[in-house]
């Protein structure tokens, strides 16, 4: 009886806190969700009922010509093509240099060099964009991927070197030494040791510095040509040919943002490690 | 197999002098402990012997040849770390084989000697788990193969037993000194544990701030304390000091306690200034008459029952090995054995 009594308020406030809790949630996210639910939703309606009052969520009909569209009136599959090979490159770059620059920044603390980094990331992107125009105008570069590629890297390289100095620091220092008195030079230290116990983190680098790189614009519209052109800067294109003509827009909008989501879904628990890596030691 | 002589040897972190010229001879195939408390310097000269800590001056030779500049992957030398410092990322076996493997030595061979030293140490069935799947006594020995597969000419242990619990740490302390008398690989072991010392030690350097207070072999060291650090540092329960003078034949303390002074001492050359009187709680016994005191504290242990008697205003640790029946607050008379007795020059800290 007194068991009873003592169990039931208990369990009763525990589902008060999860409601509250859930509630809490649902504000903070509702502007995301609602955003996107309005993007799906315009990109199955025909453009009449996109003026109609009151407004429609679901139409009645759904119209997968915007879809269609998308992909017969652009050199879509172009564009996403060279989305794939300026994100890929920047990205295999950016690890290239960016986690054996963590790795020495991390084991020599040369916090002034991870400080120089983080200012070039700061800086707005558009202030390096004008001096490397006229450097690939210079390079003859302007028609080909590599301009875009090179100037990803001022995004990409920053996440990734921040986020190996984060792992590299929370790697006890004793495994490296302990492979140093096994016998290993300073580069397989490194190579044997340090980098396969970062894997993790070379994970969450490669995803972050994918999703920066994918979603980039500015550097897309200034640097890109008709065939150069990547997904985000393709989108903005039918902005400005089409009219605004919703549908397709959004269609193409949703096509751009779904690799970019599933991964983000996929690998959520990895990045919030990610980036929260070193903040508590030994966490 | 080697000798270890270090010669001179300083450590300076800056304008911070951790360890003032200091020098140690290791013969061959010795089982040396480094014993002192925190912040004494050890653990720096274990890592300098390594080669993970530079040497600020001085030098370190194991054999003939000279190590001081050299890095700790040409010293042939294995260590211990106290977390163990397993690669995380490799079984039991790769573990143990990595040094191998990195000298580029016959896989074969490589995996006869992992077969032989896991052999050794009873790790036979765990050479495929990866480190995470051992508990700590097994993570410990894990560590221990793969100094073993190695051969170095030394072993270094760095305070490898204090992540394990009491009862381990005992059994893994008599594994490794089996260990050591099977091998026989020079081995220099860091602990603060002063019964890791005792038990384990062929010969005990005890450092504090830097210096070395005593070196020799763990009864010399019971016996003959050199100073006052070593007699309180050395001995569980810690030694008794009582501060007094020699007068009239007979120490008397600053509270009036009248003890008895060991034959060697002639009062005439120690008489007059202020002394400290040693004398460990284990040599102090019950008796039907002698000093008076009154029990403050009593702890049974069923083998041996510890005491804490009030004479007169001094505090008297003893240790009974005898059972006898005391409470708090009861009246217990103890003599002192006089040749057990150690006096130290107040002044100075050293042994008369």
């Amino acid at each position: 009886m007194e068991h009873a009594l003592t169990k039931r308020p208990l369990i009763r406030r525990k589902t008060l806190d999860r409601i509250g809790l859930l509630f809490a949630a649902l504000v903070m996210v509702s502007p995301v969700v609602l955003f996107f639910l309005w993007m799906i939703s315009l990109s199955l309606k025909y453009e009449i009922d996109n003026g109609a009052y009151p407004p429609i969520l679901i139409p009645e009909n759904f119209a997968w010509s915007n879809y269609v569209q998308v992909f017969r009136e652009n050199n879509f599959f172009l564009y996403f093509w060279n989305s794939v090979l300026v994100t890929g490159a920047a990205t295999l770059l950016a690890l290239i240099i960016g986690v054996p620059a963590g790795y020495g920044i991390a084991r020599l603390k040369a916090d002034k060099a991870a400080m120089v980094i983080m200012i070039a990331r700061m800086t707005p992107g558009l202030s390096f964009l004008i001096p490397l125009f006229l450097l690939f105008q210079w390079l003859n570069l302007l028609g080909t991927l590599w301009p875009q590629i090179i100037i990803h890297l001022v995004v990409t390289v920053p996440i990734v070197v921040w986020i190996m100095i984060g792992y590299f620091e929370t790697t006890p220092m004793e495994l490296e030494e302990a492979a140093s008195i096994d016998g290993a030079t300073p580069w397989q230290v490194f190579r044997l040791v340090a980098l396969p116990i970062a894997k993790p983190g070379i994970v969450v680098a490669f995803i972050l510095a994918l999703i920066f790189s994918w979603n980039n614009f500015v550097f897309g519209i200034v640097l890109a040509s008709r065939t150069t052109r990547t997904l985000p800067v393709a989108v903005y294109n039918m902005l400005s040919f089409e009219q605004v003509s919703w549908g397709p827009l959004a269609a193409a909008a949703l096509i751009v943002t779904l690799p970019v989501l599933v991964l983000t879904l996929f690998a959520q628990k990895q990045i919030v490690a990610g980036l929260t890596a070193g903040a508590v030691k030994g966490g | 197999m080697a000798t270890v002589t270090l010669h001179n040897i300083q450590k300076r972190f800056g304008a911070v002098n951790v360890i003032q010229d200091l020098s140690v001879d290791i013969a061959d195939g010795e089982f040396v402990v480094l014993v002192g408390p925190s912040g004494c310097g050890k653990s720096t000269l274990l890592r300098m012997v390594a080669g993970l800590e530079e040497v600020s001056g001085g030098e370190i030779r194991i054999g003939a040849r000279e190590v001081s500049n050299l890095p700790a992957r040409d010293r042939d030398i294995a260590m211990v770390f106290q977390n163990y410092a397993l690669y995380p990322h490799m079984t039991v076996e790769d573990n143990m084989g990595f040094a191998l493997k990195l000298k580029r030595a016959n896989p074969a061979d490589t995996a006869e000697r992992v077969k032989k030293a896991a052999a050794i140490l009873g790790l036979e069935n765990l050479l495929q788990r990866y480190p995470r799947q051992l508990s700590g006594g097994q993570r410990q020995r894990v560590a221990m193969g793969r100094a073993i597969v190695r051969n170095p000419q030394v072993f270094l242990f760095d305070e490898p037993l204090s992540n394990l619990d009491a009862k381990l740490r005992v059994v893994m302390r008599s594994e490794i000194k089996a260990m050591h008398q099977r091998i026989g690989t020079t081995t220099i072991y860091v602990t603060h544990d002063q019964i890791e010392a005792m038990t384990m030690a062929d010969k005990i350097v005890v450092l504090h701030d830097g210096n070395i207070e005593q070196v020799g072999a763990p009864l010399e060291l019971y016996d003959r304390p050199a100073n006052l650090f070593v007699a309180g540092f050395i001995g569980s329960p810690a030694m008794n000091f009582l501060d007094g003078k020699i007068e009239e034949g007979v120490f008397r303390t600053e509270k009036g306690l009248i003890l008895p002074l060991p034959a060697e001492v002639s009062p005439a050359k120690a008489g007059g200034r202020p002394l400290v009187y040693g004398i460990r709680p284990e040599h102090i016994r019950a008796s039907d008459q002698g000093i008076q005191g009154r029990a403050a504290i009593v702890e049974g242990t069923g083998s041996e029952i510890f005491a804490k008697l009030d004479c007169g205003g001094e505090q008297l640790s003893c240790l009974f090995r005898k059972r006898i029946d005391v409470r708090f607050g009861d009246t217990v008379s103890i003599s002192i054995d006089a040749k057990q007795v150690h006096l130290f020059d107040k002044a100075t800290g050293h042994r008369l």
